[in-house]
């Protein structure tokens, strides 16, 4: 098997302004995809929204004019159900069609709540079940390195998701791997569906947990683009090593009126959208 | 190193019966197969002689993996290595890799359909190991997942065969093995595997025996317990249990009366498959199952294990007889 080279070039931009500009208009599109039916969620999508796009527009190996180009980089969404924020970016990067926004949730749509393969080879794996993403980004970073392929794998993964037992079985196979090609990012946004994470089960310290299991560990705030750039720079430098970025972010980042609450499920009645898309909308202005 | 000159040999105790090298007919055919696809891999968790892939790891370590005790995340890996369009052969004990890691399964492998061969050891009651260890569920969990294959085959004559079946089939197969325990007779010869197709063994208008597995081998004496009593049954080696061929209900039609008999919990596997298929295909023949009824068993010799839970050619046919005098 001949191994496969990434020759395009690696994201799209890296100007702080352009990235802040895009996240903003992710944060508004979360809101948009969100507020018609009350389904989606809010929280996570604004407060990952700077991950997003530093991912898929300064990052991320891929083509848009060929979404499922061999070569691209693998992103997996193992926390599938923040999907509000990964189907904004998806669209704006040109990687799914704009126009089926207006389908997210419906019935019958492709563009479900839990990203499924159903939306095509974009989603690199169904991954609702939470705990089970990282162990397929092995798989790939591990068949990548066995056929000498120089495509990456990144995995996302929420904080909560860390209490799934499976994570430290796949945090220990690639420690022990040296997947040096496998970068993971945990949006630790200190929520989980029944609330804080450290009131449910505390977890900390997280860092020396994966240290202890032989992961490069990059701290960095996640709704500051160029400590994100700089994180994954410094990822993508580290040889011999899986990295992991303990990306923290703040859920509802972006719109004052939403920063900061602990909604799992929320509900974001017409009111508080119209609300949040002013905020974001002044945020612009400024 | 210790001052002991001579050490003591280090021996499996759980292999039991053994007179002389046990054949690894599993093994030596997945190796086959990876000399002539190199998208081949093979991925183990701790247990690598016991499922017969240290032939695989001494021959092309390049292609091997273990994953230590770590099953749900071997799981996730095969899918993950799949989508880079490897061929991943995982292997452990069955319950293991159906079982303890159902919802892996299901999400990363049957779901996507990848082309991942799902290689579980010691099924049902085989295993002095007790009941952590007793696959007498799997059938019935990987049966009710779509797009998954389940294959058992009858034994060591299908090992190979069961192999070849496997990688003919684009997409999630499940195969159900259980290792030989003894050296081979002398006139051993394999018998091909076709997915999908029962083979009927031995013919017979009276009824109809259908079994997967080691009870093949029991179905067959049952059949020659009930020949000497003038009655001539059918037998039928089903060693693809999904897709469960449709053949069965025209054989089943022809015969009257049928029995199913399988190293599994009679609920679910087997005898479920084929009543859900000839109720539907609306054939109605007297019908019986033979298998594990419904209960967890326990540690034992397998001998004593089919004893118990009436595994044995005995079984089958007094099941016959109650089953026709209704």
């Amino acid at each position: 098997m001949t191994s496969i080279t990434s020759s395009k070039t690696r994201g799209k931009t890296r100007d702080i302004g352009e990235l802040k500009a895009i996240a903003r208009e992710l944060r508004r599109q979360v809101i948009r995809l969100v507020a018609p039916t009350g389904q989606g969620y809010v929280q996570q999508g604004l407060g990952a929204a700077d991950l997003f796009a530093t991912l898929y527009f300064a990052e991320l190996h891929l083509d848009p004019a060929d979404p499922i180009w061999e070569g691209r980089d693998r992103f997996l969404l193992s926390t599938a159900h923040n999907t509000a924020v990964f189907y904004a970016a998806l669209a704006a990067r040109g990687l799914i069609e704009p126009s089926t926004l207006k389908d997210y949730c419906k019935d019958g749509s492709p563009l479900e709540i839990n990203a499924s393969e159903r939306l095509g080879a974009v989603i690199e794996a169904t991954c609702g079940s939470l705990g089970q993403g990282l162990s397929v980004g092995a798989g790939m970073a591990l068949a990548d390195r066995r056929h000498g392929n120089d495509r990456r794998t990144y995995v996302m993964l929420g904080d909560g998701e860390m209490q799934e037992g499976q994570v430290w079985e796949a945090a220990m196979a690639i420690g022990g791997w040296k997947l040096d090609n496998l970068c993971l990012i945990i949006d630790d946004n200190r929520m989980q569906a029944d609330g804080d994470v450290d009131t449910v089960l505390a977890m900390e310290p997280v860092a020396d947990k994966w240290r202890a299991f032989g992961w490069n560990v990059i701290a960095a705030d996640g709704n500051d683009i160029p400590a994100v750039l700089a994180a994954l720079d410094a990822a993508r430098a580290c040889r011999g090593r899986p990295s992991c970025i303990i990306a923290r972010t703040l859920v509802g980042k972006g719109a004052p009126s939403l920063e900061g609450i602990f909604g799992h499920n929320m509900k974001l009645p017409a009111e508080a959208a119209e609300r949040a898309l002013a905020e974001l909308a002044e945020e612009i202005s400024q | 190193m210790s001052g002991t000159s001579e050490r003591l040999a280090v021996r499996d105790f759980t292999v039991r019966g053994v007179n002389g090298p046990v054949p690894k007919l599993y093994g030596e055919a997945l190796l086959r197969a990876a000399h002539q696809d190199e998208r081949i891999v093979c991925l183990g968790a701790d247990l690598t002689p016991a499922t017969e892939i240290d032939l695989f790891r001494d021959t092309l370590p390049e292609r091997f993996f273990n994953l230590g005790i770590a099953e749900a995340n071997m799981i996730g890996v095969a899918g993950g290595m799949a989508r880079s369009g490897d061929i991943p052969f995982l292997h452990s004990f069955s319950v293991f890799v159906s079982r303890r890691c159902y919802d892996q399964v299901a999400m990363q492998i049957a779901y996507p359909r990848l082309n991942v061969k799902i290689v579980g050891f010691l099924p049902g009651l085989t295993t002095i190991l007790g009941v952590s260890h007793q696959a007498i569920d799997d059938i019935a969990l990987m049966r009710s997942l779509p797009n998954m294959t389940v294959i058992e085959p009858s034994g060591p004559e299908q090992m190979a065969g069961a192999v070849e079946a496997a990688l003919a089939h684009d997409g999630p197969v499940y195969l159900r093995m259980a290792r030989a325990t003894a050296a081979l007779p002398d006139d051993f010869s394999s018998r091909p595997l076709v997915r999908g197709k029962v083979e009927v063994i031995r013919s017979g208008k009276d009824g109809l025996l259908l079994a997967t597995g080691n009870m093949v081998a029991a179905a067959v004496e049952a059949a020659a317990i009930l020949s000497r009593e003038g009655i001539e049954t059918m037998v039928a080696n089903v060693a693809t249990i999904k897709p469960l061929d449709p053949e069965i209900a025209i054989l089943a039609k022809s015969c009257g009366t049928v029995v199913t008999a399988e190293n599994h919990s009679i609920i679910g596997g087997l005898g479920s498959a084929v009543a859900e298929l000839l109720l539907e295909a609306g054939v109605s023949v007297g019908f019986g199952r033979i298998g594990v009824r419904d209960t967890f068993a326990e540690g034992g010799s397998t001998p004593y294990l089919r004893d118990k839970y009436g595994l044995n050619a005995d079984d089958i046919v007094a099941m016959f007889h109650h089953v026709r005098r209704r």
